[in-house]
């Protein structure tokens, strides 16, 4: 199978007390009163949905997969999951519990795997790091910032993926627009034609050509963009349920909009500058079929 | 005459029929990867589970392998257990661990280390060298070696369970290196090893003790595979036994999002296929309207014009798919190097497999789309008064 | 000798914006097997109308019309294709020949429609176009061949099926006068060689050379058969 190996990270333990709950928790109180021995747990609000677990139940926890002993502990909270696009493929449960009861329960004794450090502020912060990373062997502080990114590689190959799928349907999307721009324009071939009788110059009929290649370029962009925003909000609603998530997955931001109407009214107008340049070329007889 | 027809059609106007080619060809290639994408993942991942014709996985309990640091106990009663239910012929248990060791350049390497049983293991393939022969074997990929600074027949120290605050380890031992593996549900990228299950065991210390991470078991090729995974379950409570099946369906959970993107991607390639060929043969239609009274004029008859206007958009979508075929085959390399770059992807996965059935699917996909966009605009066409049609081309 | 044309009281009439305009009027006349008629008048009088009701690419809103024995004035669309592709040639003004076809392939097309075996296609493509004078000039495509060459195309397209009644509209309309000659020279042989023709023409040498004239006017027949 896939390792999902992290060095070190005995918190991923805490994935084999929960995903086993649905055969180890016994639901043996679910009256809102408890002894005062047994200690509270927050409980990810997908396991308690799936394993049929709600506020105020008692769970047992134990590091030993299938075992029908261990701590019990009531649920008083529930937790939802943040937006993270690294966990949301993951169907892990999570779960928070007193520190002491879980390193008793696993028997780590008094370790832990990192320490989190809130500063009193930005600038204290390269400070504080030299003095952690100075005060020890065996551990180092990092920003919060650069664990963030080198736990989204995920995300960042996803972002990748979906950047090359984009970079594809643009190749075609451009091949179509100016496939039907060049359609749209020759259709006017006995227009053009009329004009040059009439005496209209070339350069006039390419610039209103032009014209009304970009303009109809950009109406139809302006249209695809109401067009993303609906299938966008689309894609979130389907995905979101799927994963169970708050992520949003696409998203039409005002950068995408000003490149998709750039890119699109560009080519608008290189497609009707092309086909304008062709039909003016051809005499005005020809272009009528005579 | 009809095909001819079509192509004469298509080829009075070069630039825009090459245009439109070269659109159906991309969304082509699109389709092809997205359906490659999203059968190929689970055949490929199928195959890659059966490398060495293990198909069952036994973890422990709610857990698939390697998913967490959980481990299975007293492994070797375990193991014999399972060996002497009916239908089992090989089991090959599995320890997992990080170990550490000094570079020529000194620096601290920490590997990924397996620990298993050399006559029974399916996990990697030698590349070179021998295989592990005693205790202080070990065979090693080629990025241990490359950031070891180590060859084969070089003796070095390996430790476990190494604690960095207070700088001890629980086991240390002197190996040499015996050979070069491949091995297969590891990242090529990540630094790995391979021992005998014993003396990882022994190296872990207690908490390691007659403990394996997962056990791999291969079942006689007339047993019922359903039959084996039901009684393997019922041997311990603490353990999972996992079919193929389930293993894949666990996994296309994680990887499930390419597969709707592949599904949603795909759908809309087709669409805008369809479109543009639809698009394209109403104009060139339109423009042949007159042409098209006067075929009705001297009696063809309206199913042939249509079937005329439905046979040019074949050939173009045919065409297009057919080139499509061949980019969809370089975006799809394209897109796998991308892929590939997942954290912890083993080195034998593919995302993207060619297998002639997608193509198959993707051009059957396309020729049905060619053939719809053509019918409606055809009919209209063929539908329009002659008399009427001819007097206002006449005029025009 | 039986009439292959019979034609009593058509009447047609179309709507333009929101007046009504009755192209034709109570039209009743006749014509015999190998007569060759032309149909004369003002523009506007009906002649193309009657001619596209003879052709059956259109249908009357009242009256009876039979050709080679068959009611056509309420046939069917798929029958009235079946028929102007058997029993109908159709002559037009601007030759309106296939642009991407050969002169061989454009006469070749009603044959193929027909479903004619290819040899027998083959074998009339090349009759028919040395029939007209243009058996060299087979493979030349519509843009290569000059009006009149393009127009002796049309007619042996329209000879394809041998059809019982030959229509055409204007044929030498496109044509300078040296080569309406010779196209007037061609319908000559062809009624000769027994083909009925139908000719509704502004030129007054065509409808000098044709063995009947129907004069008409405002949608009616003035003088000629059924005046």
């Amino acid at each position: 199978m896939i390792p999902a190996w992290r060095g070190g990270l005995r918190g991923a333990a805490l994935g084999v007390l929960l995903l086993s709950a649905p055969a180890a928790a016994q639901v043996i109180d679910s009256a809102p009163t408890r002894p005062a021995a047994v200690r509270t747990i927050a409980l990810d609000a997908r396991l308690a949905t799936d394993a049929g677990v709600a506020l105020g139940d008692t769970v047992r926890l134990s590091a030993i997969p299938g075992d029908s002993l261990g701590e019990r502990a009531v649920v008083s909270a529930l937790l939802g999951r943040r937006a993270d696009p690294s966990e949301i493929a993951r169907q892990e449960y999570r779960a928070r519990l007193h520190l002491d009861q879980l390193q008793r329960i696993i028997g780590y004794g008094d370790r832990v795997d990192r320490f989190a450090v809130l500063s009193r502020g930005p600038e204290q912060r390269r400070t504080l790091l030299d003095a952690i990373n100075g005060a020890a062997f065996g551990f180092k502080a990092w920003p919060s910032a650069d664990i963030a990114v080198r736990t989204s590689r995920t995300f960042q190959v996803v972002r990748r993926f979906n950047r090359a799928i984009g970079v594809i349907t643009i190749v075609a999307s451009a091949a179509f627009l100016l496939c039907i721009l060049l359609l749209k324009i020759d259709e006017r071939r006995r227009d053009v034609a009329a004009l040059r009788m009439m005496g209209i110059s070339a350069g006039t009929i390419v610039k209103s050509v032009v014209l009304e290649a970009g303009i109809i370029a950009l109406l139809g962009s302006v249209a695809g963009v109401g067009f993303g925003i609906v299938v966008a909000a689309i894609v979130n609603w389907h995905f979101q349920g799927v994963y169970r998530t708050t992520l949003a997955f696409t998203l039409v931001t005002p950068t995408t909009v000003v490149f998709a109407c750039l890119l699109s009214v560009l080519l608008g107008v290189v497609a009707g500058w092309v086909a304008a340049r062709r039909l003016v070329r051809v005499p005005a007889l020809q272009l009528l079929g005579r | 005459m009809p095909v001819r027809l079509a192509i004469l059609a298509l080829v009075r106007h070069k630039a825009r029929t090459l245009l439109a080619l070269l659109g159906i060809a991309v969304s082509a290639a699109l389709l092809l990867d997205m359906v490659m994408l999203a059968s190929g993942m689970k055949e490929n991942f199928q195959g890659f589970l059966m490398l060495r014709g293990y198909q069952l996985r036994v973890a422990p309990k709610g857990t698939l392998p390697f998913d967490s640091d959980a481990t299975i106990d007293s492994t070797a009663s375990l193991v014999a257990a399972i060996r002497r239910l009916p239908g089992v012929s090989a089991v090959s248990p599995v320890l997992g661990a990080q170990s550490q060791t000094t570079s020529t350049r000194d620096s601290t390497i920490t590997a990924f280390t397996l620990g298993i049983f050399p006559d029974v293991q399916g996990d990697y393939e030698l590349v070179r060298g021998s295989d592990l022969t005693d205790s202080t074997s070990l065979v090693a990929n080629e990025r241990w070696l490359s950031e070891t600074g180590r060859a084969i027949g070089d003796t070095v120290t390996l430790a476990v369970g190494y604690d960095p605050q207070l700088r001890t380890v629980l086991g240390q031992r002197r190996f040499v290196v015996r050979g070069v593996a491949r091995f297969f549900y590891i990242a090529a990228t990540q630094p790995t090893i391979g021992m005998t299950l014993p003396v990882l065991q022994a190296m872990g210390g207690s908490g390691r003790r007659d403990r394996s991470s997962l056990l791999m078991v291969k079942a006689a090729d007339s047993a019922d595979i359903e039959a084996v995974r039901s009684a393997i379950q019922r041997v311990s409570p603490r353990i999972s036994a996992i079919s193929l099946e389930g293993a894949t369906e666990a996994v296309e959970q994680r990887l499930g999002y390419f597969k709707q993107l592949a599904l949603v991607l795909g759908s809309i390639s087709l669409a805008v296929g369809v479109l543009l060929v639809t698009t394209l043969i109403t104009i060139g239609v339109n423009e042949r309207a007159g042409e098209i009274a006067v075929l009705r004029a001297i009696g063809v008859a309206r199913t042939s014009i249509v079937g005329q206007v439905v046979m040019e958009g074949i050939v173009l979508t045919g065409i297009g798919a057919l080139s499509g075929i061949l980019i969809g085959l370089v975006t799809a390399q394209w897109l796998e190097r991308i892929l590939s770059d997942f954290p912890g992807l083993p080195a034998t996965f593919r995302f993207f497999v060619f297998q002639p059935r997608d193509a198959g699917i993707a051009l059957a996909l396309l020729a049905a789309a060619g053939m719809l966009a053509g019918i409606y605009p055809a009919w209209r066409a063929a539908s329009l008064p002659i008399a009427g049609t001819l007097r206002r081309e006449a005029v025009a | 000798m039986s009439a292959t044309v019979q034609a009593r009281d058509l009447a047609r009439g179309y709507t333009m914006g929101s007046a009504r305009v009755n192209a034709l009027r109570g039209v009743s006349f006749d014509v015999d097997e190998g007569e060759w008629v032309a149909i004369v008048g003002p523009s506007g009088c009906g002649k193309s109308t009657l001619l596209n009701l003879l052709g059956a690419v259109d249908t009357p809103d009242a009256g009876t019309l039979t050709i080679a024995g068959q009611r056509i004035d309420r046939m069917s669309d798929g029958d009235a294709t079946g028929f102007r592709l058997r029993q109908i040639g159709f002559v037009f003004q601007r030759f309106y020949l296939m642009p991407a076809l050969s002169a061989a392939e454009n006469v070749e097309l009603p044959m193929a429609e027909a479903r004619l075996p290819r040899a027998e296609r083959r074998a009339r493509v090349e009759s028919l176009l040395g029939y007209v004078g243009l058996a060299a000039r087979a493979d030349h495509r519509p843009s290569q061949l000059s009006g009149g060459e393009q127009q002796r195309v049309a007619i042996a397209r329209a000879l394809a099926n041998r059809p019982a009644l030959l229509l055409a509209d204007e044929p030498t309309g496109e044509l300078d006068a040296a080569t309406g000659l010779e196209m007037i020279d061609l319908f000559r042989r062809l009624n000769a060689d027994g083909t009925t023709i139908v000719v509704v023409t502004h030129d007054a040498q065509m409808a000098a050379a044709a063995s009947r004239r129907i004069q008409m006017r405002d949608g009616a027949i003035v003088t000629g058969d059924g005046a």
